[in-house]
């Protein structure tokens, strides 16, 4: 469904992916793993338009997105929960899911996706009228995830779900990812916490300084010893 | 009493307009980030179109916004977009440098094509009294009242409940958070300056009856509007709406029981006293 | 001091200049001696600007307060209390100093940030312009006239346009000097560091109160002495002129076109703009007033978008790349 071909991309001419492939196929839920700064966000970013790659493709159902904005992409369906999950301070629950479906393909199904996301999440429900602000983190992340399905994501990107969150927090939003998985959602899930993803993603990639370090499925990754010493960027 | 009554009233109808004009700024700072200087070149532009509009058509100021919103918007527009986007990014100085060269440019504009012979655009209401017990109100001042607020109201409603208001709010909140929505950050910037813009129009409209217009009095009400958009705390919508009856009523106070000069300096004092202690603005983070 | 203040004053170009500078009054037709003294008059206004706006970073728009008051306290006393003009000067200087410590204290108390810095300086400017306008004492809105300058030295009279040559060249070359001077001294150094980051320079424990007080303080008074200087050789001190936001705005787009924080770059700035200003308003002033601010206007957005360091960063290059380009280049700071 998505598939990444020798991405380079970086800031004022440093790049910081450097030749990174990646694949994904529909109904799949893959993991990316690495270090701070091994690229994880910026891979992010990429998929979502925010920065121009330097070289490399992505292709998204075949079709070549490169050069695509991210309102086109997220029209696509290419959406992200963002790191910090980045929600309206000041607007209320109910605004910020109405802005989730803001592109020009969900909009007409604004209500009906709304519907979906608040039986999926129904603490949302009772907080509608509430500024999101106000709301503890895990709130906040639910509230992002509700957002991102409310654009109809076919391919959902997380960026750090369980960041700062409690460990019950954490299995909840993992319960919803499971979730969402099995409806048939295709996920690409970033995070720091190596033994969580390896038990949620079916498979992995570990990232090194921008580089695919370890590729190949769960278990695989679980029992190579070069995932650590990645990971742990020796 | 009655006099009091006379400048509180005289204070409240021009302090609405002002408010307005402020709206327009406020909304382009909160979504791009731009102090524009030019603000009331803007204005001005506004007025010596409607004259031009009365002295070629003799249009009637209140019908010629007909033409000068829209086209000070598609003005606005091209502004925004050839001139202040590729500064998105750089210092906020620059940004004041160059919004105060396009002041120059639109002065001495004004002042090629018209002259600087302060002018008249005479409106069907001008003259006319609205007499209410001891106060006694111009027509003008009444319609730019209503009007004002009516707008005030209409923008707050539609930045509530549009997407497109909700899309202005989100830049503001969060740009970045914003475009990974879908939403087009630089779209919104630029439809924002034109609606700016466009709001300044109908405010020049609303200020001209009577008022004698010069190419250089956009210094004055880019002055003004800055004050109340500082007082009211920026992006504080209520809180803009207030600093514009603020800077109404204290320059009426201050024309009326003040001497001349003091009249005049009252708001700026008000100003300066703000700006040191609450530099946050009038309100306490109400609305928006 | 660093050695490259006393590298610039040794410097054979400046002195060169200035001696090939001196007989122009003999040389130049009056209307030319009359566009040459203004623009010496903004290279001077310029660079006391360039203190405060360029090298500590922080846009003032109340320079006219301090222009104003040395043109307009200065004629008043000397029209109202007979009071000699050399005196006149120094009680302008020192009273804008005064109002120059206070805005910097303002500054430094409330912690002001950029835009309420502009904000506030542009508050007081027109602030001061309504006093001037109100108060008879200071010439009200139709202004003062000065006698005629009889050329007594004694009486600040320089002796018309040829006196007023040399007083506004020895003032210009004075203001580029204070800023070479600053840049290469303490002073320039901690503003650089206040400009870039001023909570910083506050933890590392530089004096930023003391450093503000000094940047704005020059500048004003320098701003002030040119405004008296100014002041004479108009013999009318006109209001809507000399204390009005205009002034500033003029006086600010002259540095930012030439490039800000530099020495160079302010003078650079007047030295190209008010010449093609006062040929165009000659020019073409009758048919279209106000054409040479519409052109400022339009060189200084193209400067922006174009070149947004100013047009200093490329006569350096041009100069640079000159045949036996010598180590005499100034140091510049880009803004």
């Amino acid at each position: 469904m998505l598939e990444i071909e020798h991405l380079v991309t970086g800031y004022g001419g440093v790049p910081v992916l450097q030749d990174v492939s990646l694949t994904l196929a529909a109904g799949e839920i893959v993991g990316l793993l690495g270090a701070n700064n091994a690229g994880k966000t910026t891979l992010i970013n990429s998929l979502s338009g925010v920065y121009a790659p330097m070289s490399g493709r992505i292709l998204f159902e075949g079709a070549d997105v490169t050069a695509l904005t991210p309102r086109e992409r997220v029209e696509l369906g290419i959406v992200q929960v963002p790191e910090g999950r980045l929600v309206f301070p000041d607007m209320s629950v109910r605004e910020n899911l109405l802005l989730g479906g803001i592109n020009r393909r969900a909009r007409p199904g604004r209500a009906r996706q709304m519907e979906h996301v608040l039986e999926l999440f129904p603490r949302m429900k009772e907080r509608l009228s509430q500024d999101a602000g106000t709301l503890s983190g895990g709130e906040q992340q639910m509230l992002a995830i509700g957002r991102a399905l409310m654009a109809e994501a076919r391919i959902l990107m997380l960026d750090e779900p369980s960041l700062g969150l409690s460990p019950l927090f954490v299995q909840y939003i993992f319960g919803i990812i499971d979730k969402l998985h099995a409806e048939g959602l295709t996920i690409l899930l970033v995070e720091q916490n190596l033994n969580l993803t390896l038990r949620h993603a079916q498979r992995c990639y570990v990232l090194e300084r921008g580089r695919v370090a370890i590729e190949g499925p769960a278990d695989a990754i679980k029992n190579d010893p070069r995932t650590r010493s990645a990971y742990l960027g020796l | 009493m009655a006099e009091f009554l006379q400048a509180l009233t005289q204070g409240l109808l021009i302090g609405s307009t002002y408010g307005l004009l402020a709206l327009g700024m406020g909304l382009v700072y909160g979504v791009s980030g731009v102090v524009n200087f030019a603000h009331g070149d803007f204005i001005a532009l506004g007025m010596f179109m409607c004259l031009a509009l009365y002295s070629a058509l003799s249009l009637d100021p209140y019908v010629s916004i007909i033409i000068t919103v829209p086209v000070m918007m598609g003005i606005g527009a091209l502004v925004y977009r050839y001139l202040l986007r590729p500064m998105v990014g750089y210092k906020f100085l620059m940004i004041v440098q160059l919004t105060l060269g396009l002041s120059l440019v639109l002065q001495n504009g004004i002042l090629m094509v018209f002259g600087g012979q302060p002018a008249r655009t005479p409106s069907a209401v001008e003259s006319k009294l609205w007499i209410l017990g001891e106060v006694v109100m111009r027509v003008p001042h009444v319609i730019a009242f209503v009007v004002s607020f009516a707008l005030a109201i209409g923008l707050y409603v539609m930045l509530r409940s549009t997407d497109f208001g909700r899309s202005i709010r989100a830049v503001h909140q969060n740009a970045h958070a914003a475009s990974l929505m879908g939403i087009d950050v630089g779209r919104v910037q630029v439809l924002t300056f034109a609606l700016g813009i466009g709001i300044l129009a109908i405010a020049a409209a609303l200020l001209l009856p009577g008022t004698p217009i010069q190419p250089t009095m956009g210094l004055r009400y880019t002055v003004i509007t800055l004050l109340v958009v500082v007082l009211g705390g920026m992006t504080n919508f209520v809180g803009i709406m207030l600093g514009g009856l603020v800077i109404g009523i204290s320059e009426a106070f201050g024309t009326i029981y003040l001497s001349d000069i003091l009249g005049m300096l009252l708001p700026y004092g008000i100003f300066v006293l703000i700006m040191l202690f609450r530099p946050q603005g009038l309100t306490w983070g109400a609305a928006r | 001091m660093r050695p490259e203040f006393y590298k610039v004053l040794a410097s054979p170009v400046l002195w060169g200049i200035l001696i090939l500078a001196a007989p122009l009054p003999f040389l130049l037709p009056s209307y030319y001696l009359h566009i040459v003294i203004l623009s010496l008059v903004y290279v001077a206004l310029a660079s006391s600007w360039n203190i405060v706006g360029g090298m500590a970073g922080q846009i003032s728009l109340a320079h006219s307060l301090f222009i104003g008051t040395g043109a307009m306290l200065s004629t008043a006393l000397l029209l109202k209390l007979g009071i000699n003009m050399w005196v006149g000067l120094l009680i302008s200087a020192a009273i804008s100093a005064m109002l120059a410590a206070m805005i910097a204290w303002i500054d430094y108390r409330f912690r002001l940030g950029h835009l309420s810095f502009v904000l506030i300086t542009l508050a007081f400017a027109e602030m001061g312009g309504l006093v001037v306008e109100g108060w008879d004492f200071l010439g009200g809105a139709s202004g003062l006239l000065l006698p005629r300058d009889t050329g007594h030295f004694l009486d600040f009279q320089f002796g018309g346009s040829h006196g007023a040559f040399w007083v506004m060249l020895l003032l210009a070359v004075v203001c580029v000097l204070v800023n070479v001077a600053i840049l290469n001294a303490p002073l320039g150094y901690y503003l650089r560091t206040i400009r870039d980051n001023e909570n910083a320079a506050r933890a590392i424990g530089v004096n930023v109160l003391r450093y503000k007080v000094a940047a704005m303080v020059i500048s004003a008074v320098l701003a002030s002495i040119v405004g008296t200087a100014y002041v004479r050789y108009l013999t009318f001190a006109d209001p809507y002129l000399l204390i009005s936001p205009v002034i500033t705005i003029e006086i600010v787009l002259f540095a930012t076109v030439g490039g800000l924080g530099s020495a160079f770059g302010p003078a650079l700035g007047a030295l190209l703009l008010v010449p093609l200003g006062e040929i165009l308003r000659g020019q073409l002033g009758g048919v279209l007033p106000g054409l040479h601010y519409f052109i400022y206007g339009i060189v200084v957005i193209a400067v922006i978008l174009i070149t947004p360091q100013g047009l200093l960063p490329l006569f350096e290059r041009l100069w640079k790349r000159r045949p036996g380009a010598a180590a005499t280049r100034p140091p510049t700071v880009a803004p």
